[in-house]
């Protein structure tokens, strides 16, 4: 029986899912007036995690070959930026604008994946650098205001055109206004990233290398093309989480996605996802994002002040991560 | 170690430093604005800006640029600090050694930058400082508005509108800052003893995707919400867009503050918010003080600026002034 146990509780499985269970029992005590039992609770905030989870799932693809991506946060804001541009002020349709604001994301990635395949400068500094250069190319283009509906004249008035409807249609819902569409968009990059990681060569090739790289170059893996391809695919789904947030704030702000590349690592890490590299997976980053997108909505029905949250959230980042390292 | 190898081991090093310096290099160079050639007779202005990362700052500038040129004998010589202290202390430094004929400051904060504002001030040059104060009173002039001013300003269109009864739920900027903690403070003073009740509040931090969080989880606890006062314009268009998603936006009443051209007053007139408070950048009355001080006339030692109201009703009119005693109590 106690050998039971113990495999039960050695799968990160069981302890990624015992973190979210401890957290959705919090909701369950702290229900703020019966908030918690309603179904548009639930519906926002997973709304609200679907960005985040997005960004999770790159992360954990990076993470998997041993590496990090610091810039995903700008490299968010670099796109909704550049989306809004072509969107709301160009008047583009989304056949054009969303393919170049992918393309824009991946090539970031790219960027970043060659300093560190190629050049092979350590993943923290490469993307730190990348995370400084994006933000500044998100302000460049537009000398820092936000792209929003307000389009300045040259006479210095402001003409008001409409929300595209690229945008009215991803920040909507579906199933009876029970599903926002962007939940829809993170479960599906969830399903790409989980059949990449577990179902396609290059996900095997991202394990060994995250575990050995030196071996698993002996052994004939391409560690430079899939290290690559590792921050080309979430320079992607960045881009991905970047158009979401345009469509959401009905806006491009060159300042958002700030400090979003920490919440991305913490939803890797709390879904089991090892720093070192080798370990982790895409079903247990979705367990994750449901932990930490449910801790702050609980945190925000019942009101609880702003230091409050900020030392609740990591002593419970701290005891989740504890959690698993136990059973290694 | 064989030269690859060592190579390998400071590329990360030259990487991180180059990174730092790229980052750390765009402040320091001063972004010349010359309203006319020639260095006879005009005088240089040396302006330090906390950060150009929020709106309202880049608008502060650009209303800087404006009134300046309409002066052809001003130069003004602008530097962001990109919201470091020290770095804002380097600026007054250079500014005084380039010898420069007024500093215009934007703190970021008051402690730090007051000695380097005195010791500036007491070698001869001019400071005028704008909108957030240094402590003491070793410069030439303040010039700003009073948050707590527009948030009793606020608190007073809103109980009028409500008729002194209704629930409230109010979005707050980060509280940990200063213009945040006023507008609170104003808000509050002006309803207190009414039968306003805030029956939701959380700490947005001035920005729209945490505003809309937030006030989606008061839209699933309370039923009933009569208005959202959100201490910026993103935020209350954050609310706003919440509500609209749960189809209860026609319901509610939205209020903001800093009524940005381009933003809150867009806002207005768009049918989105029914009331923006502007809080004035204060750059042409900074203007009008720089060229009184350069002709040896004397300024105030402090310059409250007021505010505008921005409703659906006087919005095309531009607005309507607030008095400067709008809402004291």
């Amino acid at each position: 029986m106690t050998e039971i146990r113990q495999r039960i509780l050695a799968d990160p499985a069981t302890r990624v899912l015992m973190a979210l269970l401890a957290v959705l029992l919090l909701g369950v005590i702290f229900s703020a007036d019966g908030a918690f039992y309603r179904l548009a609770t639930h519906r926002d905030a997973l709304r609200q995690a679907s960005v985040y989870g997005i960004l999770g799932c790159g992360m954990t693809l990076v993470i998997v070959t041993g590496g990090i991506d610091l810039a995903v946060g700008s490299v968010l804001a670099l796109v909704s930026v550049v989306f809004s541009l072509m969107s709301i002020w160009w008047g583009w349709p989304a056949i054009v604008a969303v393919p170049i604001s992918l393309a824009v994301g991946a090539a970031c990635g790219a960027v970043s994946g060659s300093l560190t395949a190629y050049f092979r400068i350590q993943p923290f500094i490469a993307t730190l650098a990348m995370m400084v250069f994006a933000r500044g190319m998100a302000k460049a283009v537009t000398g820092g205001a936000k792209i929003s509906p307000a389009v300045p004249q040259p006479d210095g008035s402001y003409q008001y055109v409409d929300v595209p409807a690229i945008f009215r249609a991803i920040d909507s819902r579906t199933l009876f206004d029970n599903l926002s569409i962007v939940t829809v968009i993170f479960l599906l990059c969830g399903a790409l990233s989980w059949a990449l990681l577990s179902r396609h060569r290059w996900g095997r090739q991202a394990y060994a290398i995250g575990g050995n790289e030196e071996a698993a170059r002996l052994s004939g893996v391409p560690v430079v093309r899939a290290k690559m391809l590792a921050y080309v695919i979430c320079g992607f789904l960045t881009a991905v989480a970047g158009i979401c947030q345009a469509a959401q704030e009905q806006q491009g702000d060159p300042e958002a996605g700030a400090g979003y590349e920490l919440t991305a690592i913490a939803i890797a890490v709390i879904g089991g996802t090892s720093l070192m590299g080798g370990r982790g997976g895409i079903g247990l980053t979705l367990i994750g994002t449901l932990t930490i997108g449910y801790l702050d909505k609980i945190l925000s029905i019942n009101a609880v002040p702003e230091a409050g949250r900020l030392m609740l959230t990591g002593v419970i980042v701290v005891a989740a991560v504890l959690g698993q390292s136990r059973g290694r | 170690m064989s030269d690859v190898s060592r190579f390998h081991k400071i590329a990360p090093v030259m990487a991180l430093a180059a990174a730092l310096w790229a980052a750390g290099c765009g402040s320091g160079e001063p972004a010349r604005e010359a309203s006319s050639r020639g260095g006879q007779g005009k005088y240089t202005i040396g302006m330090s800006q906390c950060n150009l990362g929020e709106p309202w700052r880049v608008q502060m500038n650009a209303d800087l640029r404006e009134a300046a040129a309409k002066h052809p004998d001003i130069e003004i010589i602008f530097k962001d600090a990109q919201n470091d202290t020290l770095r804002q202390r380097a600026h007054i430094e250079e500014f005084v050694s380039a010898g420069v004929d007024l500093i215009i400051v934007s703190p970021k904060e008051s402690q730090p930058l007051t000695e380097p504002v005195a010791r500036a001030y007491a070698g001869g040059i001019p400071v005028i400082v704008l909108d957030r104060a240094v402590l003491g009173d070793q410069f030439t002039t303040f010039i700003g508005a009073d948050n707590r001013l527009v948030g009793r300003a606020a608190g007073e269109w809103i109980k009028t509108k409500l008729g002194g009864k209704g629930r409230v739920v109010e979005l707050k900027g980060l509280m940990t800052s200063p213009p945040a903690q006023d507008r609170n403070r104003g808000f509050r003073e002006a309803i207190e003893g009414s039968g306003i009740e805030v029956v939701f509040e959380a700490d947005m931090k001035w920005l729209e995707a945490d505003a809309r969080k937030e006030m989606e989880s008061a839209l699933a606890r309370y039923p009933k919400i009569d208005l959202v006062y959100a201490h910026n314009d993103p935020g209350a268009h954050g609310a706003y867009l919440a509500a609209k998603a749960a189809g209860r936006e026609g319901e509610i009443v939205f209020v903001g503050i800093d009524a940005l051209p381009q933003e809150g007053v867009a806002y207005v007139v768009q049918g989105i918010l029914d009331a923006t408070f502007q809080y004035p950048t204060g750059a042409a009355e900074a203007i009008d003080a720089a060229m009184k001080i350069l002709r040896n006339e004397t300024v105030e030692k402090q310059i409250t600026l007021g505010s505008r109201i921005f409703t659906r009703e006087n919005v095309e009119q531009g607005g309507a002034p607030l008095s400067q005693g709008a809402g004291a109590p």
